[in-house]
């Protein structure tokens, strides 16, 4: 990132090029999403492969917002701790609700 | 925790005794539970899923969901991240003409996301599927229902911080408004990457 940067003060921040370089590898991500959604409904790849990659890709699109849109590489580390923090704790709320109830019928039927 | 609060080129900074904006830190921890908010709103969701499957009145979201509109809707959102980063960048070199075009776009983005998702229910309801017509209705209804909700939110926050901050947009104290309303923004299209994924594709 260093031939793509302006200087601000103390801080260093990336140029609008470099932007627009993540915007574009974003919209390639989405197309590739959309593209294996589509392709896959001819059932070519088996679900749980399809779901893997959808998982991967959407993964390094909200890595890429948040570390270069929202700026939190490089950010003060208490900034971390309280985003982090709280994503761990869903993504593991999310992961053993659905290790506990994936196929029960009975909650709240 | 104390705050110590500096004066600078006539703006007022807000430090805590971490070496941080407190307004910065304040909304990172808003987003950090928005987080925890918007994951109990998908695993509702998914826990509700294989109930709606063996229920009577039971709707199957592939033949609801629309992937055309959606991925348009998912496009609107990824470009407004760019022009709000765009503007705080114009921000921050005083470029006022620059932040003004980019703001704006990311406001009326933001509107045409609305319109799109207003558009999506609007024709959801007419093919039957409504917040009491079953659980996928309700779950499907309340999640992106409340994230639309934040997206408006969003476009009132934005225009709120245009309008303060568009005469001297460089100042370190609207410099700093502009990014703390861009990490809203972000965080809301953040969510959409999760739901566009989890709820549309899965």
């Amino acid at each position: 990132m260093a031939g793509h940067s302006e200087e601000h003060g103390a801080h260093t921040h990336p140029s609008d090029r470099f932007y627009w370089i993540v915007a574009g590898v974003l919209a390639v991500v989405t197309a590739l999403e959309v593209g294996l959604f589509i392709v896959n409904e001819q059932h070519l790849i088996a679900k749980w492969l399809e779901v893997a990659l959808l998982l991967i890709l959407s993964t390094i699109k909200g890595a890429a917002v948040v570390m270069f849109f929202m700026h939190l590489k490089g950010d003060a580390g208490i900034f971390k701790f309280v985003f982090l923090v709280p994503l761990a704790f869903a993504t593991t709320l999310l992961l053993s609700f659905m290790v506990l109830f994936s196929e029960h019928v009975g909650i709240a039927g | 925790m104390s705050e110590l609060t500096t004066r600078t080129h006539g703006a007022v900074a807000h430090h805590t005794s971490l070496g941080v904006d407190n307004r910065k830190l304040g909304v990172w921890a808003f987003i950090g539970s928005e987080t925890l908010f918007f994951a109990t709103l998908i695993t509702t969701y998914f826990v509700f899923a294989p109930v709606n499957r063996a229920r009577p009145d039971f709707q199957d979201p592939r033949e609801f969901l629309d992937i055309e509109l959606t991925t348009v809707l998912a496009s609107i959102l990824l470009a407004s991240s760019l022009t709000m980063v765009l503007a705080l960048s114009a921000s921050r070199r005083g470029d006022r003409r620059s932040f003004t075009t980019w703001l704006l776009a990311t406001v009326g983005l933001g509107l045409a996301f609305i319109g799109g998702q207003a558009y999506e229910f609007n024709h959801l309801y007419h093919e039957g599927l409504t917040l009491s017509s079953s659980l996928f209705g309700t779950t499907f209804f309340v999640l992106t229902g409340f994230h639309g909700t934040h997206v408006a939110i969003g476009v009132i926050w934005l225009l709120s911080v245009f309008f303060k901050v568009r005469a001297y947009p460089d100042s370190p104290e609207n410099v700093m408004d502009v990014e703390i309303a861009g990490l809203y923004w972000h965080f809301v299209d953040l969510v959409w990457v999760a739901i566009f994924v989890l709820v549309y594709l899965i």
